[in-house]
């Protein structure tokens, strides 16, 4: 199987930064795969997404999406990848069909197009009831399923999710990890970070352990667990690497 | 194109919705508009259209004062009062008022000025007919303090006191001229033991006017000419303060969606930043312009209800389009930098709405620059609001046409194209280096 993300030494200090966000990162993903990206607060994980959508530039090292150098095709790549930002990226102010024609036009999308795409992916995150309603009008589990559909309606090849499922009830959760897992069916490649250890024993085919910019451990969650001396789950495998110090 | 009509529909629909927002736009201008041309319609008559009351005490009641206030009422700048509750004018009585405050201005003709002209003109016409033989007039030793005196209320502006006395000098001035020419007349007719009717003695004063003036239109503008009044000057100047307040919704729509951070989904999108930058600029553009064209309208068909009279549009009234597009440009241009270089309102609403103050104080906004000084008169030139002014003056006080208001175009696109320039560098250098 062919490498979608390819990372290699990968270090990056933000300016007044006092230690480094990456530390020499390397990591690859396979193309097909659900990868889970974890590690604890200010581990490198936004620092590493940021660097792969072209937003931060690397101080050392680069990064390749399928075969693409993050910096140099930033652009050419965005229209590959699928960023769905922690943050809710939309126009609060504009209903979810209005953000969504929108985002549609600027990906160089036909009206068709968009509607097409736009209505199989709100009935598939049964948001097609609400598409005239205000993104401010929204509930939280709401506005994230529309922040992810409005990532994929240029249908990229690999997704990159930044703790999609961040403060959402668990109905929410459930439907919208189950159509991740309908995509990833697809042949769609994606990246996926939380904090909830379940959620990425549950979804992903393998998941990388990174702390203070640097790479930890990686394998499939089973694997890990199986292979980690004392631990029942991935939460117990994530704490026996990175410790159990509060990070700040 | 379809990603740049995209985000004209996209703030249509935002600004729209904020209907009270959308409402400010106009309404605050306007208001600016209507109050300020009202507030100001007086000092900018400038005592030339104001009709104000003359204290007059004519202690001399001959010819002279005659004159003077004949010359005054003829005035449609005065009002002369000599008599108040039916009793002549004094002098004292006329000190007294000006010292109240309730009047600006008196005159006191003083007690024989007219048999001091009369003596001036048979001086003169005497000396004259030494010269050719001719007879003589009776004629006494000159005076030399004899004055019409001035009072004048401490509170009157030089301009005020200055317009007085030439008005005053002209009428004395007059009035001595007419006295000579008949004393002349006198002299020559008796030598030929003629005597001189109305008629003849008109003629004599025509003839010895020479050459009188006239005011006439600059250019090809026919005989429309507009003087600068609180109207010409206040809804366009500020209409032009009103379309660079733009800088605020701008500003406060672009750090908005930073903080909702749908402007990240925008920079995720290759190459939409671009077009949504043209796209914003282009909507805004377009509501200045309208922003403009509601103002003209004020000062159409509002103003004149209200007792100030109409705007006048010049001769070539639709060269304002370009020249409304052009400043409507450079507003939102200068909208857009702010909002890319600040990071929060607090930092871009203070700064983008003094900033705009500033610069149209610069550009003559506030008070027109030709009554600035010398230095503010080059400061001006910096500021895109004086050179949006001066076009418009061009258009609706100069009656030009587009060629005189090129430069002002060229000036005013310039602008816009540098800060939005800068604009696109410094947003693609901040996106570029998050967090």
């Amino acid at each position: 199987m062919a490498a979608a993300i390819e990372i290699t030494d990968l270090h990056k200090t933000y300016n007044g930064g006092w230690s480094p966000a990456l530390d020499g990162l390397s990591v690859q993903v396979q193309e097909g795969q659900i990868m889970g990206l974890l590690g604890p607060n200010g581990a490198g994980k936004s620092t590493t997404i940021n660097i792969l959508c072209g937003l931060v530039t690397p101080d050392k090292g680069n990064a390749k999406i399928f075969g693409k150098d993050c910096i140099a095709d930033t652009l050419a790549l965005r229209q590959m990848i699928g960023v769905v930002p922690q943050q809710i990226a939309m126009f609060s102010n504009l209903t979810a069909w209005e953000n969504f024609r929108y985002i549609g036009k600027l990906y160089g999308l036909s009206d068709k197009q968009t509607k097409d795409r736009t209505h199989d992916l709100l009935l598939r995150l049964g948001l097609d009831k609400h598409a005239d309603k205000r993104i401010n009008r929204y509930s939280g589990g709401m506005k994230r399923r529309a922040n992810i559909i409005a990532s994929l309606l240029h249908q990229p090849s690999l997704i990159i999710l930044d703790e999609p499922t961040a403060g959402v009830d668990v109905q929410s959760r459930a439907m919208i990890l189950n159509f991740l897992k309908e995509y990833n069916q697809q042949g769609k490649t994606i990246v996926y970070t939380s904090h909830l250890m379940e959620e990425a024993e549950l979804i992903c085919d393998e998941v990388v352990i990174i702390d203070e910019g640097k790479f930890v451990v990686r394998g499939a969650p089973k694997e890990l667990i199986n292979n980690t001396t004392d631990c029942k789950r991935l939460e117990d495998v994530f704490l026996h690497y990175t410790g159990h110090s509060v990070r700040d | 194109m379809n990603k740049i009509l995209a985000t004209i529909q996209k703030e249509w629909i935002l600004l729209r919705r904020d209907v009270a927002g959308f409402m400010l736009l106009f309404l605050m201008p306007a208001v600016l508009i209507v109050v300020m041309a009202m507030v100001q319609d007086a000092p900018f008559k400038d005592y030339q259209e104001l009709r104000f009351d003359l204290l007059l005490a004519d202690n001399d009641h001959g010819r002279l004062a005659q004159e003077i206030r004949q010359g005054l009422k003829q005035s449609k700048n005065f009002h002369v009062v000599d008599s108040i509750d039916g009793k002549p004018l004094s002098e004292e009585h006329l000190q007294k008022l000006l010292k109240g405050g309730e009047y600006r201005v008196g005159i006191v003709i003083p007690k024989g000025a007219t048999a001091e002209v009369i003596n001036a003109a048979n001086t003169v016409a005497n000396r004259i007919s030494e010269k050719i033989g001719m007879g003589k007039l009776p004629a006494r030793e000159m005076r030399d303090s004899m004055y019409v005196r001035m009072y004048f209320d401490p509170v009157s502006k030089p301009t005020f006191r200055m317009s007085i006395s030439f008005a005053l000098d002209k009428y004395i001035t007059y009035s001595c001229s007419n006295v000579l020419v008949g004393r002349l007349s006198k002299l020559g007719m008796a030598e030929a033991g003629e005597t001189l009717d109305t008629a003849q003695t008109d003629d004599f004063k025509k003839i010895f006017q020479g050459i009188g003036i006239k005011e006439e239109a600059l250019g090809d503008k026919g005989n429309i000419s507009q003087f600068i009044s609180s109207v010409q000057h206040n809804v366009p100047a500020w209409a032009i303060f009103g379309m660079f307040f733009i800088v605020i919704p701008i500003a406060g729509n672009m750090l908005r969606e930073r903080e909702e951070r749908s402007s990240l989904r925008i920079q995720l999108i290759p190459f939409a930043h671009n077009y949504v930058a043209l796209g914003k600029i282009f909507f805004y553009t377009l509501i200045c312009t309208a922003q403009f064209a509601v103002m003209c309208a004020i000062g159409l068909w509002v103003l004149p209800q209200l007792g100030l009279p109409a705007l006048y549009m010049g001769l070539h009234p639709f060269v304002l389009v370009p020249i409304a597009i052009c400043i409507a440009l450079s507003a939102t241009a200068y909208g857009y930098l702010v909002g890319v270089v600040f990071k929060t309102a607090t930092q871009a609403t203070p700064f983008g709405a003094i900033s705009v103050v500033i610069m149209s104080a610069m550009g003559g906004i506030w008070v027109p620059v030709d009554l600035l000084p010398g230095v503010m008169q080059q400061l001006a030139k910096v500021s895109p609001l004086h050179w949006g002014l001066d076009a418009i003056n061009h258009i609706i006080l100069r009656n030009g046409n587009i060629k005189d208001v090129l430069p002002h175009l060229a000036v005013l696109l310039s602008f816009s194209s540098v800060l939005l320039l800068i604009s696109l560098y410094a947003n693609r250098r901040m996106t570029h280096s998050v967090q």
